[in-house]
């Protein structure tokens, strides 16, 4: 809120604080000072910042009561020279002119009514438009100047009306008919709804209640009768209207944030003072108040044992009584000195509970008295082991040149579409908050598509290809609505070698295995049909961790490629994070290495090209060949000597006796048992 | 037979001194050393010398083979390491530059959060996670946030577009007090955590605005957790981050879910190179009796701290990130900077 040091000043006794004086107290009472403006007047204009449970310092008296206390000043309210109820004595009364009819207490507490006739509209005096000049506010004229400067002097809004152009002349306070037209001082012409307060006078809408006056009844130059309300309105109903109509008003800012029926009249007498003192005019006798019986004053018994429980240090009571004085809270003991029994002042219904007291009695007394420990007690707890797996793969990975990246949960629906598995549905979130985007990720691999189109503008090369994984949630639903939210593993690399970067790929995820669960994690890759349509239909597998499903490895299609405007074919895989983490830390599995030495030899068989080296493996283990320690897969040939749709694939098998030097050809008939078996389930001839 | 040793003795090491390059070593080596040299023949003839003088000859014998073999293992030396040896080999550049193996690096932002997840982790805090994915009663209801609060607009959240009216709203979480929640609701405390992770508002992006970032949330709840245990463990926390000059403040503000409620300032040295200032990091605050209740504790017999603040503003300080969108752009050769 824009505040105006020598304004402020007005309200402070002994005045005469500086702008940096000004500007402290309220820091330490928890108004931060945003900015500040030095005007060539010499004022100083602060920009303070309010949290939203202080409506009551949305106005220079407000403030001036927080820097009173703490300055230890006191608060000089304006004089309003005649009574606040009654007026100066008119012999006509208010309600012998117009009248009030309230038919929504509920959500309006308060109505009330004053009348002042023949005014004269004029321009404002000279300290008048300064004051509101220098908080940033248009002069008007000076009955809607008196109005305005009480909202920023008292932070009660109120309104004027034209009392002459008001049918009736009367004022109704009511629900807005379905699609009633309304015409605002904001010059448009605004469409309501049922569940939005108007103030009306006998045939339509003057006042979108609590926000914003209307254009035909307000005061101008021609004005000699005025219709001064000051009411309460129901917060929730006000802000409602104001985000569907979009208008942002001061007036509005304040009625959300609660202003107290009990207020109000000190706020309208002041303004009917200053409307009379500057244009003249009689005020007529009576308050026309129209709504609910004022609530009594709040009282909150406050146990001062329990604030020192809360801070951990002691607040002598009677430091406590002064605290709470100091913002108007008056206090009696009671309980024998147990207890503080707090009556609040009207203008704070944010107080309502015990904690909100010690609050008060904390930032009164300063948090700067709170004092630091230079040790403290601490009981050890042991490492987390979830953490220390995401760092230990975080090491392995980038250990094999991937990159981590942090990217958006949200993608193009489109996007959503190539990666989403059948049965499940893409959340959104409204198109407004998130422009082409609003879909959540089921995949982070579209991310990282295109942060690998990012690094492929950057010319970005790496040793290897450019390599990314990425720790983070996916999202979907089920088709009966149920939420699905997975924490995946993703990785993404350059594969412009089909073949070879699926075994990169393949290997990699072997190696986060057993750097998670040690030797004994096995990883299998089942070749299946893509679930989604990113994945090119050869090249999609289930993976599998120790026999359960872990995620899946695929190579993008040339379309998505095309898509996300990529130059490189790429690799990439999705694993279920929680599986691979919750496999560390590795079990230790000490086995001694063998004494005696291994044989060794490699086969060359021709096969089919579409023999997979599954299957090739799966008959050399079935052939059960005695001492046979591992195979291993050594590469394929392909060419003229092996002959159109044939492939010669090279393995080597180790052969070792535990107990004993084996000889050669006591591997023999193992390696010609293999053959057989390779021939007979395959279809394999030796390579010549 | 001495004799015979003594000329051994002598030619040896007279042709020895004259060897020059590893080939002419090793024919010196094969006449004299080797399986069939004149030593091995020596050695053969000692059968032959009179009893009586076995023990003499024998000794010389030993004394002149160790001279031979230790001169023999000197010249050696001294032609593999000094002069201009023979190459055996290609020629190569050996000022050629290090392949360096391609290694790539954690994002700056998880690093961090290891940081202070570390930091937390002396003072006993262990790291609790929750979904993204949350609804109302976690993000708001429960943290003391009514329906009419400003921040449950929907435009200052992300609400899922739900299928029907009548669904449970659900949001992608606006902040990371939603974990409090749900672990309060499934441990009795005393309990003592750290939340870090991504939060979602559709802030306007600039340079240190974004619509998803992180935040590291902090909950400790026990029969006597005051104020003072608050400013402590920040206090702390500042020393252990940012070094023994960091200083921390308190200035009241206002949360739902706490209160007495503060923001947190810290004077520290973000970069080496500026002196320290003070910074607003975050919010924090004595737990408020009413979440208390909503996750069924006894406000009466529990009292407990939460503070929370942004990790991307502590990351771009301590490592000069000027601009939040760098964080999310993932160039490699960003991230390598850092």
């Amino acid at each position: 809120m824009l505040t105006s040091v020598s304004w402020l000043n007005k309200y402070l006794e002994p005045a005469g604080l500086s702008a940096d004086e000004v500007a402290a107290a309220l820091e330490r009472a928890g108004f931060p000072v945003e900015g500040r403006e030095d005007r060539p007047d010499g004022d100083v204009v602060l920009d303070v910042e309010l949290t939203s449970n202080r409506g009551d310092c949305l106005s220079h008296v407000g403030l001036a009561r927080e820097v009173a206390a703490a300055t230890r000043r006191k608060v000089k309210l304006p004089t309003i020279p005649f009574d606040i109820e009654s007026g100066p004595g008119s012999s006509t009364r208010a309600e012998s002119v117009t009248d009030v009819e309230n038919t929504t207490p509920a959500v309006c507490p308060r109505f009330t009514a004053r009348v002042i006739r023949g005014v004269k509209v004029g321009p404002s005096p000279k300290w008048l438009r300064d004051a509101l000049e220098a908080i940033g506010q248009r002069s008007i004229n000076n009955v809607v100047d008196a109005s305005n400067y009480v909202l920023f002097e008292l932070g009660q809004p109120t309104h004027t009306f034209d009392l002459n152009t008001l049918a009736g002349p009367r004022i109704v306070v009511r629900w807005a008919k379905d699609k009633e037209k309304f015409l605002a001082l904001d010059g448009h012409e605004h469409t309501l709804r049922t569940d939005e307060l108007v103030v009306a006078d006998a045939e339509r809408a003057v006042s979108l209640a609590g926000v914003i006056g209307g254009e035909d009844t307000s005061v101008t130059e021609k004005t000699t009768d005025v219709l001064l309300e000051a009411a309460t309105w129901d917060p929730a109903t006000i802000r409602r209207a104001a985000r569907r109509l979009k208008i942002s008003t001061d007036a509005g800012h304040r009625f959300e944030r609660t202003v107290d029926p009990r207020t109000i009249d000190f706020a309208a007498a002041r303004c009917a003072a200053l409307i009379l003192d500057m244009a003249g005019g009689e005020l007529l006798d009576g308050v026309i108040d129209r709504g609910r019986d004022a609530a009594p004053r709040t009282v909150i018994d406050l146990r001062p044992r329990r604030c020192d429980q809360i801070l951990g240090i002691v607040v002598p009571p009677a430091e406590m009584v002064n605290h709470l004085e100091a913002i108007d809270i008056q206090t009696g003991m009671t309980d024998e000195g147990q207890t503080l029994r707090c009556t609040l002042p009207a203008h704070r219904p944010d107080l309502v509970r015990e904690i909100d007291l010690i609050e008060e009695v904390v930032r009164i007394h300063g948090f700067d008295h709170i004092p630091i420990e230079e040790k403290m007690p601490v009981e050890v707890k042991p490492l987390q082991t979830e953490e220390r797996a995401m760092r230990e793969l975080g090491s392995v990975l980038t250990g094999m040149g991937f990159f981590e990246t942090i990217t958006f949960s949200f993608v193009r629906p489109d996007e959503a579409d190539l990666f989403m598995p059948p049965g499940l549905r893409t959340l959104k979130v409204h198109e407004e908050r998130r422009k082409g985007e609003p879909a959540l990720r089921p995949s982070v691999i579209p991310s990282l598509l295109r942060c690998r189109k990012v690094n492929q503008d950057g010319g970005v090369r790496q040793a290897g290809g450019v390599r990314l994984f990425e720790a983070a949630s996916v999202y979907a639903e089920t088709d009966d609505g149920r939420t699905i939210e997975n924490r995946n593993l993703a990785l993404l690399m350059d594969a412009p070698e089909a073949q070879h970067a699926w075994r990169e790929l393949r290997g990699v995820i072997e190696a986060c295995a057993h750097a998670m669960g040690g030797a004994e994690a096995t990883i299998e890759v089942e070749p299946a049909p893509p679930v989604f349509p990113a994945c090119r239909a050869n090249a999609h597998a289930l993976v599998r961790l120790n026999g359960m499903h872990l995620g899946y490895i695929a190579l993008l299609t040339d379309e998505a490629l095309t898509k996300y405007d990529l130059s490189t074919p790429v690799a990439f895989a999705e694993l279920n994070l929680p599986a691979l983490l919750e496999q560390f830390p590795p079990k230790a599995n000490v086995e001694s290495l063998g004494a005696f030495p291994a044989i060794e030899r490699d086969l060359s068989v021709v096969v089919d090209e579409g023999a997979a080296w599954a299957s090739i493996e799966e008959a050399v283990q079935g052939a059960k060949p005695a001492l046979l320690e591992g195979v291993q897969f050594v590469g394929v040939y392909r060419g003229k000597q092996v002959g159109a749709g044939k492939k010669s694939v090279t393995f080597r098998m180790r052969f070792r006796d535990p107990a004993r030097t084996l000889r050669h050809e006591e591997v023999d008939p193992q390696i010609e048992s293999v053959v057989n078996a390779l021939s007979g389930k395959v279809g394999a001839t030796l390579r010549a | 037979m001495l004799q015979q040793l003594e000329e051994l003795e002598q030619s040896a090491l007279r042709e020895l001194s004259a060897v020059a390059d590893a080939d002419a070593l090793e024919q010196w080596r094969i006449a004299y050393v080797g399986a069939k040299g004149k030593l091995k023949s020596m050695a053969a003839g000692l059968k032959d010398v009179p009893r009586e003088e076995k023990p003499a000859v024998g000794k010389r014998l030993n004394e002149v083979k160790q001279a031979i073999e230790g001169a023999f293992e000197s010249k050696k030396n001294e032609l593999g390491s000094g002069g201009a040896p023979k190459c055996s080999g290609p020629m190569l550049d050996l000022t050629e530059p290090g392949l360096v193996p391609a290694i790539g690096r954690r994002h700056v932002l998880s690093r961090v959060r290891d940081e202070l997840v570390d930091v937390f982790g002396r003072m006993g805090f262990s790291v609790a996670q929750g979904p993204e994915l949350e609804d109302d009663e976690h993000n708001f209801v429960k943290l003391n946030i009514p329906a009419e609060h400003p921040a449950r607009e929907a435009s200052e959240n992300f609400y899922i577009e739900e299928q029907s009216a009548s669904a449970e709203p659900r949001m992608l979480r606006s902040q990371t007090s939603t974990v409090q929640i749900r672990v309060m609701e499934n441990h009795q405390p005393p309990l003592k955590i750290i939340s870090p992770g991504r939060v979602y508002r559709p802030d306007t992006v600039d340079a240190t605005h974004s619509f998803m970032f992180h935040q590291l949330e902090g909950l400790y709840v026990d029969r006597n957790v005051t104020m003072v245990d608050l400013k402590t463990t920040l206090f702390q926390f500042a020393r252990s981050y940012f070094g023994p000059e960091a200083e921390v403040r308190l200035v009241p503000s206002y949360f739902p879910f706490t209160e007495p409620s503060a923001e947190f300032y810290m004077k520290i040295r973000l970069r080496q190179d500026k002196p320290p200032e003070w910074v607003e990091l975050g919010g924090c605050g004595m737990v408020d009796p009413a979440v208390f209740e909503a996750v069924g504790y006894d406000p009466e017999e529990w009292q407990g701290f939460a503070f929370g603040f942004g990790i991307e503003r502590i990351a771009m300080g301590k490592y000069g990130v000027p601009d939040i969108r760098m964080l999310f752009e993932n160039d490699v050769r960003f991230l390598s900077q850092l």
